[in-house]
């Protein structure tokens, strides 16, 4: 399928810089202009290279700051090239907050949570999703298919309802019910499976074949990625062109994680930090589903697929993710590290930062509390350090697991 | 010394993928389309490792695990077997490594991550 060039003429004016795709594990290079789900050859996800040495030239990072706020006021590292492609509902942007009190009592000064819970449909997901459905839009695509653990479930129902998508989701039975609701009210058909967020995968990947849906799982086609990437846009941008030392973010699919990465790469491309020390990359997963963590730790370079797979953080319930071995390379490469929480201690986490910091975050967002709770006894983390936590998600969407 | 590896699948596409895959590390591979010629072709050949689909179109992997393991050829007790499948139901991995697998799988497979997998077992011929 072939698109129209961008309309405009002078590279200043250019919507987006988006150049081609690239197969992450054999770097052989894809149109950005047809449609493309990951590399055929390496099955293997497929990253989205931009012009950036013209962007270097043209695009001015204080122009970007003086823009309305969203995520798409980065849409020179989107890949959306026209406008009326992108759907958005107000992501992005969410709050970088001060989380003194909970700091003072962990003994560190610089301590911030990221909390996407602003987002709409209350989650992270709403950027990946954003980015994704736009550009499926652009590409023609009509029906867009995902397989959750529920919250990319109602982040892709409401972004296709908005793109006048069919979409159709797959999710574990005992998804938290906000998620059922929210993507049944926005149009979508949900089926309920009784398995894993792997078994929905597995359910889903058969119907787009099938049928001829579009898969818009995790990594399973290459533009999720980008609208997450922006939150460690958003992060250089508050702290001056500077990156934090430490990032604390929860890990089912990774797409966070090595989104990020991503745009701290692109960011020093940009030529746009103060300096050039990136953060140390903490992967946070729960004790009864932590492929990750203990592929890092046995120096492996993927994962083992998680057997019995169980936590009340639905979202990392993830037994193995698409793109374990980019998650591995980028903590290892970060020299960050990977921490397993117990359920009990997420669940104490949420309340801290609830009673602490008046935060109800989701249990993936409070996992990350307890990890650090963990590193800061193991003295992994300087008391004086930079460090952001990232809640993901509203705690309101899983009220159902709540006593 | 050349490594033979059979590979249980039905699907051509993911068939044609893997041989490549597999041939490029000088693997010689070894198909079968279905359980049963699957089973018959692992005790009539001699194969280093198996690469076995879980969803067949006659007997199931997991039948085909049991079978390979409970043959009366005795190397076939001690073969490694790759359990791989798309559309795992909850508890399949576990059914797969209970029925005689030795590591489990999901498709798509990762080209890079089958080359491991295979090498923890069998030593590639093209790096030796």
């Amino acid at each position: 399928m072939q698109l129209p060039m961008p309309q405009t003429k002078a590279a200043s004016q250019k919507l987006s810089y988006l150049g081609d795709l690239q197969c992450s594990d054999c770097g052989k290079s894809f149109s950005a202009d047809e449609i493309h789900t990951f590399c055929p050859d390496c099955q293997a996800p497929l990253l989205v290279n931009y012009d950036l040495n013209a962007a270097r030239q043209h695009v001015d990072r204080d122009q970007i700051h003086a823009r309305a706020k969203g995520m798409w006021r980065w849409h020179e590292f989107l890949p959306v090239i026209e406008r009326q492609n992108m759907v958005t509902l107000g992501e992005g942007d969410t709050a970088l907050l001060e989380v003194s009190r909970i700091g003072n009592q962990l003994g560190l000064s610089n301590l911030y949570l990221k909390d996407e819970s602003s987002n709409p449909t209350g989650t992270f997901k709403a950027r990946g999703l954003s980015a994704a459905v736009s550009k499926a839009k652009e590409l023609g695509i009509k029906k867009v298919i995902i397989p959750t653990a529920g919250n990319a479930g109602g982040a892709m129902a409401a972004y296709a309802a908005r793109a006048n998508m069919q979409a159709l989701i797959y999710m574990p039975k005992d998804t938290p019910n906000a998620n059922i609701v929210e993507s049944r009210i926005a149009g979508a058909e949900v089926i309920l499976v009784d398995g894993l967020i792997s078994d929905a995968a597995g359910m889903a990947g058969e119907k787009a074949r099938d049928e001829g849906w579009f898969d818009v799982s995790t990594f399973k086609e290459p533009y999720r990625m980008e609208g997450k990437k922006i939150m460690g846009y958003e992060l250089a941008e508050f702290f001056d062109w500077t990156l934090p030392d430490v990032i604390i973010y929860p890990t089912g699919g990774g797409t966070g994680l090595v989104g990020m990465w991503k745009a701290f790469a692109e960011l020093e491309r940009l030529g746009w930090l103060e300096n050039t020390q990136r953060p140390r990359m903490v992967s946070v997963q729960a004790e009864g589903c932590a492929p990750v963590i203990k592929a890092f730790h046995a120096g492996a370079s993927f994962c083992d697929f998680w057997l019995g797979a169980q936590t009340l953080a639905s979202g990392l319930r993830v037994p193995k993710s698409f793109a374990d071995r980019m998650i591995l390379a980028n903590l290892r490469e970060s020299k960050g590290t990977a921490v397993a929480v117990s359920d009990t201690a997420i669940l104490e986490a949420q309340k801290n930062l609830a009673v602490m910091e008046g935060i109800f975050a989701a249990p993936e967002g409070a996992a990350c509390l307890a990890a650090l709770t963990e590193l800061v006894k193991q003295v992994w983390i300087k008391p004086d350090e930079r460090v952001v936590l990232f809640n993901t998600g509203s705690g309101l969407k899983y009220l159902d697991q709540k006593n | 010394m050349t490594s033979h590896v059979l590979y249980i699948e039905d699907n051509p596409d993911n068939m044609t993928l893997v041989r490549r895959a597999l041939e490029a590390r000088g693997y010689t591979v070894l198909e079968a389309i279905n359980g049963m010629n699957g089973v018959s072709t692992a005790e009539r050949e001699d194969v280093d490792l198996i690469l076995l689909d879980i969803n067949l179109p006659d007997i199931d992997g997991y039948e085909v695990a049991r079978r390979i393991r409970n043959s009366t050829k005795t190397a076939l007790a001690y073969t490694p077997i790759i359990a791989v499948t798309a559309n795992a139901l909850k508890g399949d991995a576990e059914k797969a490594l209970d029925s005689g697998c030795d590591v489990y799988m999901s498709k798509p497979i990762n080209i890079r991550e089958l080359w491991a997998r295979v090498e923890a077992f069998v030593p590639a011929p093209a790096s030796n």
